[in-house]
């Protein structure tokens, strides 16, 4: 037994020396993990994309030299230095983000270790392990996004993976030669497109997830404009963002702009300075759907942050067209849609809305949100019981104080500068009278709850770009919004958005129609010609085809198909049936092909009637010589075999003749069959 | 039918079954040509590893809802699957011929050519692998049509069969190895090794009437003949060739130990055992042969008439291969089996 694990590990050890890596192999094994790195490179720290793809260039140096010095021993680092290497890779990257368990020092650390693989690899097992985490690594990418040109960037590794296949496979001249770069490019470009068929079947039938197995590796960064604290006064000048935070399909026309408030996180606290979110654990209820509300669908662009977004007021809980449930999402008694884990990924879901600009809440309500800290920004409260003695009535009150915002000097700013950084409120009521809707929503609801009446902060989007392109809607970043609830008695909360007062054209036309021509929004939306816009629209018309035809091809999108292929009520099983029988019906026909193309010839009957002949003389010591043919075989025979000579004659003869007779006959082979199965010896 | 016949029928469908996988036996004919009947196709240990990799990643892809990660995935699935087409495309078409067998003597390696036919079409990394020998890796041009010789060690004297070959690629990626078996019933003469320092040779007591080759002895020179064909090169008469005055062959007077050499089993001592005389036999037919001087041998059943040259050392050297020495086991029976 020891004897046996030993001779098998001396040819185990043998056979790793005869596999070595060869310059070319190594060389090719480099391209291919550069490849593979390079669509990380804007994912990843500076330094970490550096190191990771130092380390290749390395160990494809050291092969070149190699080369160079065909005598010398081969280049070989010694595994210790790997582990060092790993450890100190580990460290940096923790210095790095903080944390090592997450998506992103998780890629990180793959991307390097991946390098630190390749510096030491000389076998060509070594080459298999590279090959397969290079091809992990091209997966990894699309974790941060999966834009066309995520995956633009990703081909050229496929096609190096192709080529570094081939170049570990090369064991002879002509195989040596078809790993030269340019012509294995090509082999594996031709490969690739003769796959095409069957990994388009895959990923139209191959069935997805309903539920993840485990969870989403989280991002560290939160990256959308809405924050769960808001705080006016303190931000000198606003930078807006013209990145999409959300696309809606409405089923009809969109409603017009100033109906267009998408409902984000609402702010009860405020502590002076600062309003933040309470975390309403309470459910709420939804309104009830009547004849005015809309349905659309809103593809969600990846967030970090819990909040779904929805028309106010929401009817209805998100139907998530892809994977996700209900069960994720629930509604606060604020009438906020609040996922149980923040949106990491481009989401999409069916939505009802109402569009009401009230709905009713209890009285406990009401109580929470008439905090003010007492002493703070006392020239407002001041105001606020002035207002509160000249109107009794609360409607006449917001009215009074929506006038003042209209008919006082208050400009609607987006570089309001910093006022006051103890008591915000007043500075901005009573000194700059400058400022943005987080401005104007902060110091309408502070007035109102001096005067005694509940209010509250609702920050979202306002508003929305109609792209007729794609006949959709797109919400941008710069679309981010602030305005104010208020709670009537026997009413409930009502929406008054003091933004509207100062400066209705935000609402109307969105921001760039509200601002001056100095504010600091990105220049190319305000400059946008005519045919600049078009082109804009329609760019964005492909991206928003492209979420939904490609990134959120899915459970959905597949049973969708199946039902207008006319399958009734399909499911998972009806998709991995299908994919079966595809593939089963392409093998079938595949073989079918084969077995014509390979069919066997024709019968040569006087070949095998010889041969026949030729296994039963065998019992006579009788074997034809390799360079005897069958006449030459059966006169020796007949010589050799006097008693059945004149049988051996007799086939002879009818062999010669069926074979190099001028015309062989039907009757000739009946009898050659005749004789060879008489023939006994 | 007896019981025993039916019993025997589904076995003997089970093992026509495994004869036609394995080809244990030398059953094919003249010319192969490998179809998909007999062709077989399995993941190269890289191949596994490969496949591996991307059911990782089809997981990873599907759990993180990554379509792009689904797209690469499959779209290396379908270059994996586009090579396993290739691999038995390389094969398929491929036709063998069995076009030789060599003659070596004992405990060197014996040659066995095999006609390769592409079929017209490139055939790139094509391994030849005989049983228990190195195999050798060819490529084939679409127009070629190359004799490759295979080498089998021949340990002991005989008949030695090529045996089964494994014909089998992994081109064009190496993740999947196709392979098919040809077993021709290819058969080379391995002769015994000669003894090594055998005693001089035994003087030349050939009585007359057991030399068929009358005068063949190389005593004295008795005369020129006219060469004829067939006739040993060390009796030429170099001389008269260079001379130009055509060719002749030397006679000699045959007499006392310069007659044509008996080289018989029988004479050899007992004390030996069979393949020691065998190989001392040979020896002396190779000795004689480097001589010049004819040569008879007699072995038990089978007597050589006195010769020399090519075709004469050949014959004496197969019969010394396939001498099936008096009660013991038949060495003809104890052929190579591969």
């Amino acid at each position: 037994m020891t004897a046996r694990a030993l001779s098998l590990f001396r040819r185990a050890a043998s056979r790793r020396d005869v596999d070595m890596l060869s310059p070319l192999q190594i060389r090719w094994l480099g391209i291919l993990l550069v490849c593979a790195q390079l669509p990380h490179a804007i994912n990843l720290p500076l330094w970490i994309a550096v190191f990771g793809v130092a380390l290749v260039v390395v160990r494809m140096r050291l092969a070149t030299r190699d080369t160079a010095r065909p005598g010398a021993a081969p280049a070989r680092i010694p595994s210790w230095a790997l582990v060092v290497f790993a450890v100190i890779t580990a460290f940096l990257v923790r210095a790095s983000y903080g944390y090592l368990v997450g998506r992103d020092p998780s890629v990180a650390f793959l991307f390097v270790l991946a390098g630190i693989k390749f510096l030491e690899s000389r076998t060509a097992r070594d080459g298999t392990l590279v090959l397969c985490l290079a091809a992990f690594l091209m997966v990894t990418p699309f974790l941060f996004g999966q834009s066309p040109f995520a995956l633009a960037a990703v081909v050229p590794a496929v096609l190096a993976f192709g080529g570094a296949l081939a170049a570990l496979a090369a064991r002879s001249p002509a195989s040596a030669a078809a790993a030269a770069p340019r012509r294995s490019l090509v082999a594996a470009g031709k490969l690739i497109v003769q796959g095409l068929p069957l990994a388009a079947l895959l990923f139209v039938l191959f069935p997805r997830l309903a539920m993840p197995l485990w969870g989403l590796p989280q991002a560290s960064r939160a990256t959308t404009g809405l924050s769960d604290t808001m705080s006016p006064g303190m931000i000198a000048e606003l930078t807006q963002e013209d990145t999409v935070a959300l696309r809606a399909d409405f089923d009809g026309p969109p409603p017009p702009a100033s109906l267009r408030y998408w409902r984000g996180p609402v702010m009860s606290r405020f502590d002076g300075r600062s309003w933040s979110a309470t975390l309403a654990r309470a459910e709420g209820s939804l309104v009830p759907y009547a004849g005015n509300g809309v349905a659309y669908t809103v593809t969600l662009e990846a967030n970090e942050s819990p909040w779904l977004f929805a028309l106010e007021l929401p009817a209805a809980l998100p139907r998530f067209t892809d994977a996700g449930t209900i069960a994720d999402v629930v509604l606060t008694s604020d009438q906020q849609l609040v996922a149980r884990r923040p949106i990491g990924q481009v989401r999409r879901y069916a939505q009802l809305s109402m569009l009401a600009d009230r709905h009713p809440a209890g009285p406990r309500a009401a109580t929470e949100n008439l905090r003010l800290p007492p002493g703070t920004n006392p020239r407002t409260q001041q105001l606020a019981r002035t207002l509160r003695e000249r109107h009794a009535d609360d409607r006449a009150l917001i009215q009074a104080v929506l006038a003042m915002f209209r008919d006082e000097d208050f400009t609607y700013t987006l570089a309001p500068g910093v006022v006051h950084p103890r008591d915000p409120v007043d500075g901005f009521l009573f000194d700059s009278r400058r400022g943005f809707c987080e401005h104007y929503a902060s110091a309408f609801a502070v007035l109102l709850r001096g005067a005694g009446i509940p209010a509250r902060i609702v920050t979202g989007y306002q508003g929305g770009e109609y792209n007729p392109a794609g006949n959709y809607l797109i919400v941008r970043q710069l679309d981010a919004h602030a305005w104010a609830e208020v709670w009537l008695p026997g009413q409930g909360w009502a929406r008054v958005d003091p933004t509207a007062a100062v400066a209705p054209e935000r609402i109307e036309r969105g921001l760039i129609g509200a601002v001056g021509a100095d504010e600091p929004v990105p220049g190319r939306l305000r400059d946008a010609s005519a045919l600049w816009a078009q082109v804009e629209l329609r760019w964005d018309a492909m991206n928003d085809f492209w979420n939904q035809r490609v990134v959120r091809f899915n459970a959905d999108s597949q049973l969708d198909l199946l039902e207008r292929l006319g399958v009734k009520e399909p499911d998972w099983r009806v998709l991995g049936l299908g994919l079966t029988a595809s593939l089963a019906a392409f093998f079938v026909a595949l073989s079918i092909y084969l077995g014509w193309k390979f069919r066997r010839p024709e019968r040569d009957w006087p070949a095998r009637l010889h041969q026949l002949a030729a296994n039963r003389l065998r019992k006579r010591g009788l074997v034809p010589g390799v360079a005897e043919g069958p006449v030459a075989f059966l006169d020796r025979a007949a010589e050799a075999c006097p008693d059945l000579a004149r049988q051996l004659r007799d086939i002879r003869g009818i062999y010669a003749a069926l074979r190099y007779g001028p015309q062989p006959t039907a009757t000739d082979l009946q009898r050659l069959k005749f004789l060879v199965n008489g023939l006994r010896p | 039918m007896p019981a025993s016949r039916v019993a025997a029928l589904p076995l003997a469908g089970v093992e026509r079954a495994r004869e036609r996988f394995l080809r244990r036996r030398p059953s094919d004919g003249p010319a192969v040509t490998l179809a998909h009947a007999r062709i077989y196709i399995v993941p190269s240990r890289r191949g596994l590893a490969v496949i591996g990799t991307l059911a990782t990643m089809l997981v990873a892809s599907l759990n993180y809802g990554l379509a792009l990660g689904l797209v690469v995935t499959f779209l290396l699935t379908g270059l994996v699957s586009a090579a396993l087409l290739h691999t038995f495309r390389n094969l398929a078409g491929l036709t063998l011929r069995p076009s030789g067998a060599g003659e070596t003597f004992a405990g060197a390696r014996i040659a066995f050519t095999l006609g390769l036919d592409p079929g017209g079409r490139d055939r790139v990394a094509i391994e030849l692998a005989p049983r228990e020998s190195s195999p050798k890796v060819v490529d084939v041009a679409f127009d070629a049509v190359p004799a490759i010789t295979l080498e089998v060690d021949a340990p002991r004297r005989g008949r030695v069969a090529l045996g089964r070959v494994t014909v089998s690629s992994t081109w064009p990626l190496g993740l999947w190895r196709g392979w098919s078996y040809v077993h021709f019933p290819l058969e080379g003469i391995a002769y015994p090794a000669p003894e090594p320092g055998a005693p001089a040779l035994p003087p030349g007591t050939l009585a007359a009437d057991e030399a068929t080759l009358s005068g063949a002895g190389d005593a004295e020179l008795a005369g020129l003949r006219e060469y004829q064909r067939g006739d040993p090169m060390q009796r030429v008469a170099w001389k008269a060739v260079a001379r130009g005055r055509g060719w002749y062959t030397k006679e000699f007077e045959g007499a006392g130990g310069g007659g044509p050499v008996l080289l018989a089993y029988a004479s050899l001592p007992r004390t030996l055992d069979p393949e020691t005389r065998l190989a001392r036999l040979t020896a002396w037919v190779l000795a004689c042969e480097r001589a010049g001087r004819s040569y008879a041998l007699s072995l038990p059943g089978l007597k050589l008439p006195a010769g020399l040259g090519r075709e004469h050392r050949r014959e004496a050297l197969c019969a010394l291969a396939l001498f099936e020495p008096p009660g013991a086991t038949r060495p003809a029976d104890q052929r190579v089996r591969r």
